[in-house]
């Protein structure tokens, strides 16, 4: 009787699980955005998920879900279960999670459906400080040390990591970081004048550059962006940066480690389909974005060398809290 | 005069006017329903009107913004309940009106209000919109941290009976509101190293235990009873009642506008703040606080309607959200093309004449929808208990669980909710714990953030304190509420007021 039963579960068990992959979706798709309503992340996921549902046959209902650098939406979405019904929305934060002492979960826990694209940092200021560009604020720092006060939305977040670079290649600054909850907030900040200088995403800042509301300091590329021709790149300041560049956030979909093959397949098929959109590729490129659009091997190379590139940054920074080869990240170019 | 026309393209377009005055019944029904919200709403609002044009898509959520602000306020006056945070101060005068069988007038006066604060706040926000923005920008970590603790020292407004219980009260919703990780450093707090601790505790979850399910438990004291006969003769507020309110409103709607306008806080702490004001300033009420004063419905109601307008200020001119719905409409403004930002209204002037004319529009429809249906609408606390207590729990489990889609959320909820019943058994007001979990974090991170910029040094920070006059306003205010509410102030009112009858006595 007993074994009957055990039997018949597990058939049960089975067989939903084959449904759930032919029929796939058959219910409403939750997605989970790591940052804050308004912020780069939501801007990108919200404006290639309606596409990327075209294909898919299905509902995405997004959800922010912020907090703990983006920490708290990764944990919440490997909690559920792997059946492609939990999407993670995220940025490149979690690749650093470990050595930041951050969290026992990466990326490692997932497996990419799509790499959408990826960001330019820029450094902006606000207007009124006595200065207009990256060597002005080297100067400015110098000169009046612990008084410029640089935004940060937590350790891992974009503003820490070119804050590393900074300091690796000018020495350790001496400025105050403020944290935000995100790029947002921070640049919202950054207007009222709470604080100084924001190492950003562009696409964040561009339109505000663009009005006058913040000026831009330095570009973190080797060639300038075509979007803002006028702004210097950080290596005709200092050739030191070159050996990071180039360097960016990225906009990936993600889901949990274990889904079965065919529902990946399906998911990226559905978001390759989104980020090839007209509509997409203009967005993107007009908030500064470069579209990228890669999964399966190509995305998962990806990002185990932005992995290793920018964790052994942080490592020679002294900005870790455990050695990134502890965690088998390999040192880059070896 | 292409402004003029742009203004107008919602009242000649039958179809835009139609999506409004839709997204304003949703909404209004949106938003009746605990846990349920505007933002959920609108959310799935921007998958679905992707493939539309943009003012459809803008005329729809406009509709449904306005009119789940206004829904909150339903359940609150007839169930306890309220639909919605920014509902909260309002069931505190408008159910004890609904248990006086005057559910109907209560909803008249909150429905006129709404739409009256509504219009003020569009009126701003058409008028005023780069100076109110400019002046919101002003706002540094210390003065939203100052702001948290004018709002925390409202505990004294919101709790009847003991100030000592009403304290405890607020320092627990604090602390609720602090559980899980950090959002600035991420250490873990009260998590006890459990996985189900760390994202928090869902404050919905919290509110609606806290309202439903312990009002649903205190009503079975009371199974036996007849239930309460409505008595509806009188809907639309008369002239003179709105005349005599005229000034409160204008005062709360004012605070309502610029609550709504800076990007750290929304409607919910608008409300309450007005409901605040019009305790402090309101000599005569028409019946005392708590008991059903029609002052305790206006001052919320009006507030919240206006802080709408005010959300739409910094999203117009800078592309900053105002609060989490606005927040949302940017992302669709990206959506269909147009880049939210500074430039906004100097390039596509049109688009904000736009918003203001849907905002109008919603405004009215808004009124309509919510004195019909007012019969039925009583009709739900004219039911027996022994069919509203089963109903309240049902509505406050599917609202816990449709906030996260989280069970998890359903046991905080129900947990939270017999704690709120022993609460009120034992005298402690619960709305001063929700208080504590709205502002625990506007008053954590802005604290932290401001001591932070001022390298850990207090003399920096209370000279930047007295060099700003807007911290200098904000601190004086903290001061002078506080010290009204300790015997202080009487004792230094007794003595400078005796003094001066003596002297003319001279």
């Amino acid at each position: 009787m007993k074994s009957i039963l055990v039997s018949a579960v597990a058939a049960l068990a089975l067989s939903t699980v084959a449904v759930s992959a032919k029929d796939y979706p058959s219910k409403e798709i939750q997605g989970v955005i790591q940052w804050g309503a308004g912020g780069s992340t939501d801007t990108v996921m919200r404006s290639v998920t309606p596409h990327a549902e075209k294909t898919l046959g299905g509902t995405v209902v997004m959800q922010n879900m912020t907090g703990g650098v983006g920490a708290i939406a990764l944990n919440f979405v490997t909690g559920k279960p792997a059946d492609g019904y939990t999407l993670l929305m995220g940025a490149e934060n979690p690749l650093l999670y470990k050595v930041m002492g951050l969290g026992r979960k990466d990326y490692s826990d997932f497996t990419p459906i799509d790499i959408l694209a990826r960001g330019t940092a820029i450094l902006v200021a606000r207007p009124g400080l006595p200065f207009d560009d990256y060597k002005g604020m080297i100067a400015y720092i110098k000169a009046h040390p612990g008084e410029l006060r640089i935004g940060a939305t937590g350790p891992g977040g974009l503003p820490s990591v070119v804050t590393a670079m900074m300091n690796n290649v000018e020495g350790k600054l001496n400025v105050i970081s403020v944290p935000y909850d995100g790029d947002g907030p921070a640049l919202t900040a950054l207007q009222g004048g709470a604080i100084d200088v924001m190492p950003a995403v562009l696409g964040a800042a561009i339109e505000s550059i663009k009005a006058g509301k913040m000026k831009p300091l330095a570009i973190f590329e080797k060639q300038p962006n075509h979007l803002l021709p006028k702004v210097p790149t950080i290596t005709s300041f200092n050739e030191a940066y070159a050996k990071y560049l180039p360097w960016g956030p990225f906009f990936g979909v993600f889901v949990k480690k274990g889904t079965p093959s065919d529902v990946v397949a399906k998911l990226s098929a559905a978001y390759k389909a989104g980020a090839e959109t007209a509509d997409f590729n203009k967005l993107m490129d007009g908030r500064g974005y470069t579209v990228m659009n890669i999964s399966g091997k190509a995305a998962q190379d990806f990002l185990t060398k932005w992995q290793s590139n920018t964790t052994w940054l942080l490592q020679d920074a002294g900005l870790t809290k455990t050695s990134p080869a502890k965690f088998g990240i390999a040192k880059p170019g070896k | 005069m292409e402004h003029l026309l742009a203004f107008f393209t919602i009242f000649t377009h039958p179809q835009l006017l139609l999506l409004v005055g839709l997204g304003t019944f949703a909404g209004v029904y949106v938003g009746a329903i605990p846990g349920l919200s505007v933002t959920m709403a609108v959310s799935i609002l921007i998958s679905f009107t992707f493939s539309w044009d943009v003012y459809p898509a803008l005329a729809l959520m406009v509709g449904i913004y306005m009119g789940g602000v206004y829904g909150g306020s339903r359940t609150a006056i007839l169930l306890n309940i309220p639909g919605a945070p920014s509902a909260i101060a309002t069931a505190m005068d408008g159910y004890p009106m609904a248990q006086r069988g005057e559910a109907g007038t209560a909803i008249g006066v909150t429905t006129t209000m709404s739409f009256f604060g509504g219009f003020i706040g569009i009126l701003v926000l058409a008028l005023a919109a780069p100076s109110v923005s400019a002046f919101a920008l002003k706002f540094q970590p210390r003065d939203y941290m100052l702001l948290a603790v004018l709002g925390i020292l409202l505990v004294g407004s919101l709790s009847q009976g003991s100030l000592t219980k009403g304290i405890f009260a607020g320092a627990l919703g604090i602390a609720i509101g602090a559980v899980g990780r950090d959002p600035l450093t991420f250490a873990e707090r009260f998590t006890f190293n459990m996985p189900l601790m760390e994202s928090g505790i869902s404050f919905i979850a919290v509110m609606i235990g806290m309202f439903g399910v312990s009002e649903a438990l205190l009503q079975l004291h009371h199974v036996g009873q007849p239930a309460i006969k409505q008595k509806i003769s009188r809907i639309v507020p008369s002239w003179s009642t709105i005349r005599k309110h005229l000034p409160l409103s204008l005062q709360t709607s004012t605070i309502g506008v610029i609550i709504g306008a800076l990007p750290g806080t929304g409607g919910d702490i608008a409300a309450l703040m007005a409901y605040d004001h019009a305790k402090r300033v309101t000599k005569k009420p028409t019946r005392p606080f708590g008991q059903g004063a029609i002052e305790g419905l206006v001052a919320p109601e009006t507030a919240n309607n206006a802080a709408v307008g005010g959300a739409f200020i910094p999203m117009m001119t800078l592309g900053i959200p105002g609060d989490a719905v606005t927040a949302i409409m940017i992302g669709a403004l990206y959506i269909h093309g147009l880049n939210p930002g500074p430039m906004l209204m100097v390039e596509q002037p049109n688009m904000f004449w736009f918003i203001v004319g849907a905002l109008v529009m919603a405004n009215f429809f808004m009124l309509i929808f919510g004195l019909t249906g007012i019969r039925l609408f009583t009709k739900i606390v004219a039911m027996p208990r022994p069919v509203l207590i089963p109903l309240i729990m049902l509505l406050s489990i599917v609202g816990a669980y449709a906030v996260n889609n989280s069970i998890t959320d359903v046991y905080w909820m129900l947990g939270f909710g017999i704690f709120g019943y022993l609460m009120r058994h034992y005298g402690y007001p619960l709305g001063p714990v929700i208080l504590g979990v709205i502002l625990s974090r506007l008053l954590d991170d802005n604290w932290r953030r401001a001591i932070i910029s001022d390298r850990g040094d207090l003399g920096l920070f209370f000279r930047g304190i007295f060099t700003s006059p807007l911290s200098t306003v904000l601190f004086l205010a903290v001061v002078l509420i506080f010290v009204s509410q300790t015997p202080i102030w009487r004792w230094l009112k007794a003595r400078i007021l005796g003094q001066g009858k003596r002297s003319v006595e001279q």
